[in-house]
């Protein structure tokens, strides 16, 4: 849903990048499940990840696969969630039934090897007036060339459209959706000996105007 | 320069205050030393490590301590790491009590000091889980001595079983009550599963 209204829109361009397009050196041109990597215009080096809004019964086992029994019970059927899909990760965000907390699915290579692909970890969130009380860190999951992956919670700040991660060569951009926080993967910045992560991150509106640009210091905590 | 001066006087009479000069000693005390590799770990050094770990704070996502038997940073903010307060939090205690690795995927068993700053790479609903290799879970009714209960957002240790019910739990509970032994009844709770540690050699 969320890429078919990005192409959709008129005032924002979308454009099919190819290998070598000028978009920067190393700019990925594929996401994790081979579609082609979208940019958006506004943004210089972009990848937008794909996003779309889904219910808990047409995601069916791919769900119930990620989460505990205790926990499947805590998740309505017809609960929005939302499914994303960038460069290194993906992933699977939605709130529980009373939404006083948030689940997500975190994909990726089990380093011990005890979870088959593709999940590799899941995380729960406690939401204060739906915002996370924390990024929720997860340091666990490692991406197909077996280096360090980690997810982390935002929370969108009022009008972003967009949150924006620096990846290595690129700014990785995650579309608002489903009135939930964004759950978004990266390979920079993490420190897995420490279980930590810095993330320079951007928001943006629906015109790709920068809204907050700051560091988010995350810590595995609980 | 007058309002420099003023700050810098602050300052000074800041400085002076008990509380501050605890913190400021306790996290300089603080280190990123290497875990040494033990061959052993036993129940009852478990219970040792988590029991000299009392009364020394609670910090989220946070991983040092010493042995004063004092929080030397109470107080700070609940579910904001990186304020640098005294204390593990749940799972950090687990993670140090278990000896564990930074890697998920190496089951040793690590010595930690309490000084050492680490938390590990679990949260509660990971150990609850069961995830990593040293790491499984087990039925609650037969959960023993320095097993653990944990639910999506909590662990504790078993430090003593309890015939009724509830049982004696070792946890790093919250920033207002600390590191402690508390009568629990996880056993009984739906919300939370039984989890164990590979690798105990008594």
């Amino acid at each position: 849903m969320g890429l078919d209204r990005l192409m959709a829109a008129a005032a924002v361009s979308a454009v099919f990048a190819a290998a070598g397009c000028g978009h920067g050196g190393s700019r990925p041109t594929r996401l994790l499940d081979g579609r082609p990597a979208l940019s958006f215009t506004p943004v210089r080096a972009s990848v937008v990840a794909a996003g779309r809004v889904l219910t808990r019964s047409e995601l069916g086992r791919r769900l119930d696969a990620c989460i505990s029994a205790a926990d499947r019970a805590k998740v309505a059927p017809g609960t929005i969630v939302v499914e994303r899909v960038s460069v290194a990760g993906e992933s699977l965000t939605f709130a529980n039934r009373d939404r006083s907390g948030v689940f997500a699915c975190d994909a990726g290579i089990d380093p011990a090897g005890e979870r088959a692909p593709p999940w590799c970890h899941a995380v729960f969130g406690e939401l204060a007036d739906g915002r996370v009380l924390d990024p929720r860190l997860d340091v666990i999951c490692r991406d197909r060339e077996r280096h360090p992956l980690a997810y982390v919670f935002v929370d969108p700040v009022p009008g972003a459209r967009w949150v924006g991660v620096q990846q290595h060569d690129y700014v990785e951009l995650y579309e608002v959706l489903g009135g939930l926080p964004v759950r978004l993967a990266t390979t920079s910045g993490i420190d897995v000996e420490q279980a930590r992560a810095r993330l320079e991150m951007t928001q943006y509106d629906a015109e790709g105007r920068e809204l907050v640009r700051g560091e988010l210091e995350a810590t595995v905590a609980g | 320069m007058r309002s420099f001066i003023a700050l810098l006087v602050a300052g000074f009479a800041l400085s002076g205050v008990p509380g501050a000069q605890a913190y400021h000693r306790f996290w300089a005390g603080c280190n990123y030393d290497a875990p040494t590799f033990m061959t052993t770990m036993t129940r009852d050094a478990a219970q040792d490590y988590a029991n000299a770990a009392r009364y020394e704070g609670y910090q989220w996502g946070g991983g040092c301590w010493n042995y004063d038997d004092v929080d030397s940073y109470p107080n700070d903010p609940p579910q904001v790491a990186g304020t640098h307060g005294e204390g593990g939090d749940c799972s950090g205690l687990t993670f140090k009590t278990w000896r564990e690795s930074t890697d998920t995927w190496r089951d040793g068993r690590y010595y930690w000091h309490a000084l050492r700053n680490v938390h590990g790479p679990y949260d509660a609903a990971a150990f609850r889980d069961g995830t990593g290799a040293p790491n499984h879970t087990v039925a609650k009714a037969t959960a023993g001595v320095m097993d653990a209960f944990a639910s999506a957002t909590h662990i504790g240790m078993v430090f003593v079983r309890s015939l009724y019910g509830g049982d004696q739990i070792v946890e790093a509970k919250c920033e207002a009550c600390g590191t402690n032994i508390f009568y629990r009844t996880y056993r009984g709770d739906s919300a939370y599963g039984g989890v164990g540690r590979w690798g105990w050699t008594g």
